[in-house]
């Protein structure tokens, strides 16, 4: 014989609410809580138990009960999302804290590398003069007496040889007279090499290696770089090359950089100046390089007529604006390649 | 130059500090090195008279003497004897201070006890006062006040301008030179001193010019009846200051003209010049001569002699001979002022390194026009200070040159100095510098340059002059435009890249000097036909070691490599970019050797730009995480991959050699389109070994200028296929000598033109392939952005390798 049952036959939902919620609250592990979980709305819970009677009880009956299964259903997952947050933060609280490392430790970079001062500082300059329309260009470095010094206004027994201690090389052919090849002593070669071949206007920067027999020391190494530029076209003046080389030191030397120019001798130019720089991070005036503006003869040299167009030039050691923007004292380290002075800069 | 101001103030006195007058000079183009105070520490010296010599008992050596100070007597012990009772010298009482070694810090004089007697401070010699370099003796004063304090009567506070002469510059090696500078620049009055003007008697000595071109002018002025002695005080003292040795009142008046006017000046016992004659001309064959100095020269047919009738008495405008010198027993001198050019007195004083005063003044010329002067002065001085009469002159100066006008349009000059210069401006600076300047009916300015300033002879000369007079600081700033965009070339550009790649891939760059030597070679075990034996060699090289310009990067970045390691850094991975130097050849000449219009121009090397890389120890370094790894050949291969990416290039074809100085089973030549780019590998041991490198070096270099030829190349984009790709693994067995990138090849091409990826990840040998074979597992992925790729698809692709690998490397999949 079948029943219908009354609600005298219902578990108390207030009690199994109240149960439950306090089941909840007092799980402590995760493990715990799906244990009470499973006891009140897993297949044989509690819970599950009311709802499965619900189907035998009359219809108007069924949708009261029904709706107060669903208020303690509901009371219940908030119940169990509530303390499962919390068990799972504490969870991760206490696996995220083992997990912890050392932030401290070196950092993993790919193998460091470095690029030398002298070619960082030739580019640098580039940058400058690029900016200012020059191009770059570079020339060899085994040069013939013609384009090292007569082209340049030094003829033979000129005294200005003196000064350039020259290396010679030998002849490659022997129709060449001993003496007439040798390694540059300056970048200006390039000057009459590029108007030879190119009508003005000539806007060049001469980065570049060069030569002198001489002993290293901290101021002195036989083989160092220096930048040569070139400016020739119609109406080019004094105060042009004033200009272009202010704005050469101050992009060099930082926007406080100044300069001053003194009278100076160059075969090759006429006016000549020798060029200090301000520099501000050492506080004092620098000598810094030799220019001047383009001599008559050596503009003829080079077929250009100087009634019809001037120029300027300038050169400068390399080194020199690099152990001013370094701060280094002796020439002797950038021949040195010492990977912890290079790697330092 | 060494320039006293007390000489510069007897022509010109500016109204300035000396530091004003230093920093106005070097702005002027006259370099002020330093202001020296060489004699400052003389302080309490006082000229005091000799009244009494007396033995010191118990001594050889020392005397007691007692001298007057014109006050009081004082007993000093000394260990000199050039004096005697009556001569004047210089008694540093006790309190007085001397210069001592370091100017800044002088040496004070104290009352001693020598040998039981007590010395009441010392008398001094030259040297001790810093008064030139004589320390023979206690420095006796000829005509000096008794009790005078010295430093004040020889005015030893005298700052003394050390200037840096230009080569162009050559009037400014003279105080008078300076003087006229100092006086245009501060506008201060300047006081020259009158010509002597030289007695119209011919001296009676033939002179005879051989060589007009070296030897413009030639004049000699005949002084009788000298007494050649020591100097008066104030002349040695300004000559010490100045630089030059205090010698006779002869020799200290020729150098006094020549520090005074520019001139040179040299004079000869007339008696003992034999003839007397004079020749000017070149020396003959081995002939010699010994210089004033004690050198017995051996002369080359270059150099330029004075002779007399006997042979050399000198070599022209470097230094006179011994045999003419004068001397105590002179009575007769005949001074000589001349002209010499420039370029021939260079040449003998360079091939001697005999560098004198009066070599240098005559390298920067000195000009023929002023020679009377300066002889006039020199002869008049000669006798003033050694009592003698200037008698008679004989002037060789057979075609005097008279100095060129020059045309300066005042117009030009403002254009070329972009500087606003009135015309009167223009004409009142040359003035300034005793330049003629007359205004011309074309608007233009005729200028004759005055005969001190050979160094103006063409109108952009005077531009300086007018520029610097006016003042270099006045020249404004202006920035051309060149119209044009500027920057880098295509291949400087790719070479940019390249540096910055290697640097970002753990290289440090390095710059060493590119010399080697036969030594280097040999290291390297290069075969004697090897091409890199046939380097250029230096005519002069820095040293023996180095007496080639490098055909191969490695000896220098060995070089550098191992200097680290003595220096305990163990991980390298160095590179460097720069030119090696070849004999020319029909495909890679050198630059032009000339100017189109030069027929033979010489032939010059070829320069071909390098990239070369060294490495040792680890490349991945340790850490507290990882074992690290050493570097290898792959390291280096990947470098050289690092650069060709850098530039957009396609990856270089890499073929396995054995050669000099590398591993003959760890190198490989690289290839781009065929054509050879260079070789990186391990260095073979026996080089390591005779090179002491840490074992297993490696090295490598390649043609950096084939890789940059076409600046940095642009990659074509591939879109990425919207479709899902298939991946799938192929395993290849093949013999082990068969190269990988065969293997690769095959795998490419028989898996068809959808290939996206083919990665090797896994190579085996072991005893399930069989011996002497090896597995190559690579992972493919194909991409078709048309349609789905299917199963099939992949057994195709399979099927495709398969066939490939088994046709062009003897391969099988194992499947």
């Amino acid at each position: 014989m079948t029943t219908t049952p009354g609600t005298a036959d219902l578990p108390d939902l207030d009690a199994l609410r109240e149960r439950g919620a306090r089941a909840y609250a007092g799980a402590s592990t995760l493990d715990e809580l799906d244990d009470v979980k499973a006891e009140l709305v897993g297949r044989r819970g509690a819970l599950t138990a009311v709802q499965r009677l619900l189907g035998s009880l009359d219809p108007a009956l069924r949708r009261e009960v029904g709706a107060r299964v669903n208020a303690v259903r509901a009371a219940l997952a908030g119940a169990e999302a509530q303390r499962r947050a919390a068990l799972e933060a504490e969870r991760d609280r206490v696996v995220l804290a083992a997990e912890a490392l050392d932030v401290t430790l070196p950092p993993r970079t790919p193998r460091r590398g470095s690029l030398h001062p002298i070619t960082e500082t030739m580019e640098a300059m580039v940058d400058v003069l690029a900016g200012l329309g020059f191009t770059a260009v570079t020339g060899p470095e085994v040069e013939t007496d013609w384009f090292n010094f007569q082209a340049m206004n030094i003829p033979h027994d000129h005294p200005a040889r003196g000064m350039h201690d020259t290396i010679y090389v030998e002849s490659l052919v022997d129709a060449d007279p001993p003496g007439s090849i040798l390694l540059r002593t300056h970048t200006s070669p390039m000057q009459t090499r590029t108007m030879l071949v190119q009508p003005p206007p000539v806007y060049i920067a001469v980065p570049g290696r060069v030569f002198r027999q001489e002993t290293a020391d901290a101021t002195h190494l036989p083989v160092f770089h220096q930048m040569e530029s070139l400016a020739v076209d119609a109406g080019l003046s004094f105060a042009d090359l004033r200009g272009t080389l202010a704005e050469l030191c101050r992009g060099l030397f930082g926007p406080d950089a100044r300069i001053r120019m003194r009278p100076d001798h160059y075969p090759f130019t006429e006016p000549s100046a020798d060029v200090d720089a301000w520099v501000p991070a050492v506080g004092d005036w620098v000598e810094l390089l030799g220019s001047g503006m383009v001599h008559p003869n050596v503009l003829r040299m080079a077929g250009y007529d100087p009634e019809q167009v001037s120029g300027f030039a300038f050169g400068m050691g390399v080194e020199r604006v690099a152990m001013l923007r370094h701060g280094i004292d002796d020439l002797r380290l950038f021949a040195d390649n010492d990977v912890r002075f290079l790697s330092a800069l | 130059m060494r320039v006293p101001l007390s000489w510069l103030h007897d022509h010109v006195r500016p109204d300035c500090s000396v530091e004003q007058l230093a920093e106005t000079l070097t702005l002027g183009g006259l370099v002020v090195d330093a202001i020296r105070r060489p004699t400052a520490g003389v302080r309490g010296v006082v000229v005091s008279r000799v009244e009494r010599v007396d033995r010191v008992p118990g001594s050889d050596k020392l005397s007691l003497v007692e001298v007057f100070d014109g006050r009081e007597r004082h007993e000093i012990v000394c260990g000199a004897s050039n004096f005697s009772a009556g001569d004047l010298v210089p008694a540093a009482l006790p309190g007085a201070t001397l210069p001592g070694p370091d100017p800044a810090s002088p040496v004070e004089i104290g009352r001693k006890r020598l040998l039981g007697v007590v010395s009441d401070g010392m008398l001094a010699s030259a040297r001790e006062l810093g008064v030139g370099d004589d320390h023979r003796g206690i420095w006796v004063l000829g005509d000096a006040p008794l009790g005078a304090d010295l430093a004040e009567w020889l005015d030893l506070d005298d700052p003394v301008l050390d200037l840096d002469i230009n080569p162009d510059r050559g009037y400014a090696l003279s105080i008078l030179g300076v003087a006229r500078d100092v006086a245009a620049l501060t506008g201060a009055p300047l006081r020259l001193p009158d010509a002597e003007p030289l007695p119209p008697v011919d001296t009676g000595v033939a002179v005879s010019v051989q060589d007009l071109r070296h030897c413009p002018r030639f004049s000699v002025t005949r002084v009788d009846g000298v007494t050649v002695g020591p100097s008066p005080a104030w002349l040695q003292r300004r000559l010490a200051a100045a630089g030059m040795r205090p010698i006779s009142n002869v020799v200290d008046a020729t150098n006094h003209a020549m520090l005074e006017t520019g001139h040179p000046a040299h004079a000869y016992d007339l008696t003992r010049l034999a003839g007397p004659r004079i020749e000017v001309r070149h020396a003959r064959d081995a002939e010699r001569v010994v210089t004033l100095d004690g050198e017995e020269r051996v002369l080359a047919a270059t150099d330029l002699v004075i002779a007399d009738a006997e042979g050399a008495v000198g070599l022209a405008g470097v230094m006179g001979g011994a045999r003419t010198e004068v001397d105590e027993r002179t009575r007769d001198v005949l001074v000589e002022v001349a002209a010499f050019e420039p370029a021939a007195v260079l040449r003998t004083a360079r091939r001697l390194r005999l560098f004198t005063e009066a070599s240098t003044r005559f390298e920067k010329t000195v000009p023929a026009q002023t020679v009377a002067f300066g002889a006039g002065r020199c002869a008049a001085l000669v006798a003033r200070l050694a009592g003698g009469r200037v008698a008679a002159a004989t002037d060789a100066w057979p075609a005097p040159e008279q100095r060129q006008v020059i045309r300066l349009r005042p117009d030009r000059v403002r254009r070329h100095l972009g500087m606003e210069l009135p015309d009167e401006r223009q004409a009142s600076l040359l003035g300034s510098i005793d330049c003629a300047v007359a205004a011309q009916p074309d608007g233009t300015l005729a200028v004759t340059p005055p005969d001190y300033r050979p160094d103006l002879r063409i109108e952009v000369d005077l531009d300086e002059e007018i520029a610097r007079l006016h003042g270099y600081d006045k020249v404004p700033e202006r920035v051309p435009s060149s119209g044009r965009v500027g920057g880098r070339r295509a291949e400087h550009r790719a070479r940019r890249r390249v540096r910055e790649a290697l640097a970002g891939g753990g290289w440090s760059e390095i710059v060493a000097f590119p010399f080697v030597g036969p030594a280097d070679l040999d290291a390297l075990g290069l075969a004697a036909d090897d091409p890199r034996r046939r380097a250029v060699a230096l005519v002069n090289p820095l040293s023996r070691e180095e007496s080639l310009l490098r055909t191969t990067m490695l000896p220098g970045l060995l070089h550098a490599l191992r200097r680290n390691v003595n220096r305990q850094a163990t991980d390298l991975a160095l590179f460097e970019v720069g030119a090696v130097y070849l004999r020319p050849t029909a495909d890679e000449p050198g630059a032009d050797g000339g100017p189109p219009w030069e027929s033979q121009p010489p032939t010059l090397p070829a320069e071909p730009l390098m990239l070369a890389v060294a490495a040792c120890g680890h490349f991945v370094p340790p850490r507290h995480d990882e074992a690290g790894r050493a570097v290898d050949v792959y390291d280096l291969l990947g470098a050289v991959d690092l650069a060709r990416r850098a530039v957009g290039l396609a990856p270089l074809e890499a073929v396995a050699t054995a050669e000099a100085p590398y591993h003959p089973g760890r190198a490989a030549r690289l290839r781009l389109d065929g054509a050879d780019v260079g070789v990186v590998g391990e260095l073979h041991p026996r080089v390591v070994s005779l090179l002491d490198l840490p074992v297993r070096t490696l090295a490598g270099e390649v043609r950096l200028d084939r890789l940059t030829a076409g600046g940095v190349r642009l990659a074509a984009a591939v879109e990425p296929s919207p479709l899902p790709p298939l991946r799938f693994d192929v395993a290849v067995v093949v013999d082990a000598d068969v190269p990988a990138a065969a293997v690769e090849a095959a795998v490419r091409a028989g898996a068809g033109t959808r290939v996206s990826a083919c990665d090797l990840f896994d190579v085996y040998t072991g005893p399930s392939i069989g011996a002497g074979r090896k597995s190559l597992a690579y992972r493919l992925r194909l991409d078709d952005p048309q349609r789905a790729l299917t199963e099939a698809d992949q057994r195709e692709a399979i099927e495709g390798v398969h066939r490939a690998v088994a046709e062009a490397v003897g391969g099988a999949l194992r499947r």
